[in-house]
């Protein structure tokens, strides 16, 4: 793997028999394009988006794309440093492209969640929510000294919309986060608290959030706003995705920078049972190292227990079982140029649709269509 | 081949025989030289034990073993080809408590080209690396107790969680022939527990962690402290910490070498970095004088030049620089300007409870044809067979072939593959 990803591209390994068959979609980094690719890496359709990602776009059941475009340009916006995944605008189109709604979404950071009545809940880290002073002087962690400016430490909410684009509910961080609890990684600048980055609304509505700088998994209570799940710190090292499945349990990527240890860097995805706050099942790489993005990523528990694992810095997708065995693997040949990292294929996250998906009923997935781009990049080396 | 050296307990090092050499080669990993622009690379042999073996093996620019000396242990970690044609090696002795602890040795061995043990000091704390100075002496490192007086002053770390109650600190031993200590630097006693604080994402286990030292031009030391991430330079008179630099610049670094334009080269592991972290590594190269970067590479995407521990790189004469992504196992040669031109991966794979299945290696080292330690030494590989050669072959690696691929051709050829 190791060599797979640093010379390989395209679909590498492919066992039918056991992977869950369906369509896989990304939106590559550095560039406006989303694409959806079948089993063997062709590209069987694409969406050419008006900006780059910030950073999540998604298939809806009506078969439109759904997606977070990058409006502002961070580094002369004067944001602080490590300020990534920015979006700006929300954007809905359909099967051909065509625009169908529109939110401008300022200051709006690297997800969103549709909900099934249309709303749409993403995440705010505005220049209104920022702590100074006594405020900021309440949070522990970080590196002495680093606030952004001298004084600032960037606040965040999460905000709920509706088609009209009103704010229908909005949640601060700062105002539920116990500074004495949670406390930020001891190697970051002070310049935001906490870093969230991502959101997912459970089956009971509550929302349940991951946030990177305090390596805290949370559930608050979407009447309350309080916080009534933690986990995560002494786990997880800068973690992305997390989403609970259909058993009541939660699926965290956890990437493992800034892990409290020192060893060998390795990512990792758990599945933790929030009742007991155990670690039920996780896939790690052999060797570890073989499976390490410091940043993004994501992970889905697909519909036969396998699990479609975003490796995103290396721009690999691949599905294990729930043994571990990697049953489908492919490395993104398309590269794009992105501020933070320079040329690279990454991805910040992807999602496999079953040929059953109400979004792709009817529509054509024909990889002909594609001829040139899939001579090009779709080559299929893997050898099963 | 495979005569025997004696010591009381048994051999301490041989050559391999040949029915070893097929043992723990991955078969899945077909290639091993991915890349050879001949015109551009520093042509010479490469030394490099992998640390899951008891092997220390010199191949040549195909990546063909054209050398090999089987261990008694595993590498802890460092090993390197004397002038003199002998191998000094870091052995890696089982044991309980720090023993069992990643970079830590316990005996430094001198084999000559066939095996013989010449030279041997063992102390329990011994670890990583070592130095042989021009009279024939070595450095070597050794963990040894920081006093709990000056401990609980000890800033940073992971609160409680010094392994037996015990902060351990760093010593530099000069060793003679006959194992006499005649020098010693005592870590503890030159740092500030106030200022040199552990990184704080570390369990207290090390302070200040020493993975390197090396002996300069005016007979100063340099060294790494790996836990509060600087590289340091040691007055040998005085013991004074002379100069320092890192912290907020590398992480966790490995590996420094002075340079022979006075600049200091450097792995910068990047684990546990300031601020972001994005996951890569670097090499870089600073002037001591101005404290100031003056060259560094970083692959792009920078993510596919990574490792979080171990390492190593190496200042070339044709200013070409040999770079061991220790925990990838893969060992690269890039130009000034950064392009890779000569590249490989390393085929022989080892079990691991701690790292899986992987082909990691620690450090690596070119050695030009005519090195002295090469000289009158058989290196043309003709004792190696081909079942070997062929690991060592160039791979098929799809729709991205070299370059240069009909000179890799012609010097594939030219060595009988």
């Amino acid at each position: 793997m190791a060599v797979a990803r640093r010379f390989k591209h395209g679909v590498v390994r492919y066992d039918r028999e056991k992977a869950y068959e369906g369509y896989t979609l990304f939106w590559q980094t550095g560039t406006k394009d989303a694409w959806l690719i079948d089993m063997l890496g062709r590209v069987v359709h694409r969406w050419r988006m008006p900006s780059n990602p910030g950073m999540d776009g998604v298939l809806l059941p009506n078969g439109n794309f759904l997606g977070s475009c990058q409006t502002v340009n961070y580094v002369e916006a004067g944001l602080p440093p490590g300020f990534s995944g920015l979006g700006g605008l929300l954007l809905e189109v359909d099967w051909d492209g065509n625009e169908v709604w529109r939110c401008d979404t300022p200051y709006m950071s690297h997800a969103f969640y549709p909900l099934d009545n249309g709303n749409i809940i993403y995440i705010y880290w505005g220049p209104d929510l920022r702590l100074q002073g006594d405020a900021a002087a309440r949070v522990k962690g970080g590196l002495p000294g680093t606030e952004h400016n001298g004084k600032y430490i960037w606040g965040e909410s999460l905000i709920e919309i509706n088609r009209q684009g009103e704010r229908v509910w909005e949640w601060r961080a700062s105002e539920h986060l116990d500074p004495d609890i949670d406390v930020m990684c001891l190697l970051e600048y002070r310049t935001q608290w906490p870093y969230t980055n991502s959101v997912f609304v459970m089956p009971d509505g509550n929302v349940l959030v991951s946030m990177r700088f305090i390596n805290t998994v949370a559930i608050v209570d979407k009447r309350s706003g309080d916080i009534v799940w933690r986990w995560g710190p002494g786990e997880l090292g800068h973690q992305h995705d997390a989403r609970m499945i259909d058993n009541g349990n939660i699926l965290i990527f956890d990437n493992g920078a800034h892990r409290r240890t020192y060893g060998p860097s390795y990512s990792r995805v758990v599945e933790v049972n929030p009742k007991s706050n155990e670690i039920v099942w996780q896939y790690k790489a052999n060797p570890p190292t073989d499976f390490y993005t410091a940043t993004q990523g994501g992970e889905q528990r697909l519909p036969n227990g396998n699990t479609l694992i975003c490796e995103a810095l290396m721009g690999r997708l691949f599905e294990v079982t729930m043994e571990g065995e990697l049953v489908w693997e492919f490395v993104n040949p398309i590269y794009g140029r992105q501020h933070h990292h320079g040329l690279v294929n990454s991805i910040f996250r992807a999602w496999r649709y079953g040929p059953d998906y109400p979004g792709l009923r009817g529509k054509e997935l024909d990889p002909a269509k594609f001829y040139w781009t899939n001579e090009v990049y779709g080559r299929v080396v893997w050898n099963k | 081949m495979g005569e025997l050296c004696g010591t009381s307990d048994g051999p301490a090092a041989r050559v391999l025989e040949e029915g070893e050499r097929e043992m723990n080669i991955s078969m899945n990993l077909e290639e091993s030289i991915t890349k050879y622009d001949q015109s551009k690379t520093y042509i010479g042999y490469t030394l490099f034990a992998p640390i899951g073996g008891t092997d220390v093996w010199l191949i040549d620019m195909g990546g063909r073993v054209v050398w090999g000396w089987k261990m008694l242990y595993r590498p802890g970690c460092d090993a390197m080809l004397l002038p003199s044609g002998n191998l000094l090696y870091a052995g890696h002795v089982d044991g309980d408590g720090l023993a069992s602890v990643e970079g830590s040795a316990g005996v430094v061995l001198e084999v000559d080209w066939r095996g013989n043990v010449i030279w041997k000091y063992e102390d329990e704390y011994l670890h990583h690396t070592f130095c042989r100075m021009d009279n024939g002496n070595s450095l070597v490192l050794k963990w040894i107790k920081t006093p709990d007086y000056i401990a609980t002053k000890v800033k940073g770390g992971i609160p409680g969680t010094e392994p037996g109650g015990v902060l351990w600190s760093d010593c530099i031993q000069e060793v003679t022939r006959n194992g006499e200590v005649i020098w010693e630097w005592v870590a503890f006693e030159h740092l500030n527990p106030e200022v040199d604080a552990i990184c704080p994402l570390c369990e207290r286990t090390f302070w200040p962690g020493l993975n390197a030292c090396s002996v300069l031009p005016d007979g100063n030391i340099l060294t790494s402290f790996h836990r509060t991430h600087n590289v340091a330079i040691i007055d040998k008179s005085t013991g004074d910490v002379k100069w320092r630099w890192g912290l907020g610049e590398i992480a966790h670094q490995n590996a420094p070498s002075f340079l022979m334009n006075g600049n200091i080269l450097i792995f910068d592991n990047g684990l546990h970095p300031h601020l972001y972290p994005m996951g890569f590594s670097r090499i870089v190269e600073v002037d001591p004088h101005s404290s100031e970067m003056v060259w560094a590479y970083e692959d792009s995407p920078r993510t596919n030049f990574y490792s979080s521990i171990m390492g190593s790189c190496q200042r070339l004469p044709n200013g070409n620089t040999l770079i061991c992504e220790a925990t990838g196992g893969r060992i690269f040669e890039i130009t000034s300007g950064g392009s890779v031109v000569w590249e490989f991966l390393n085929p022989f794979f080892h079990e691991s409870a701690i790292y899986g299945r992987n082909n990691m290696l620690s450090r690596a080292y070119r050695y030009g044809p005519d090195y002295e330690g090469l000289r009158g030494n058989t290196v043309e590989g003709a004792g190696f067979q081909p079942e070997l050669q062929r690991k060592g072959g160039l791979g098929n690696r799809g729709a991205r072939m070299p370059k240069d691929e009909r000179a890799v051709r012609r010097r594939i050829d030219s060595l009988g593959y």
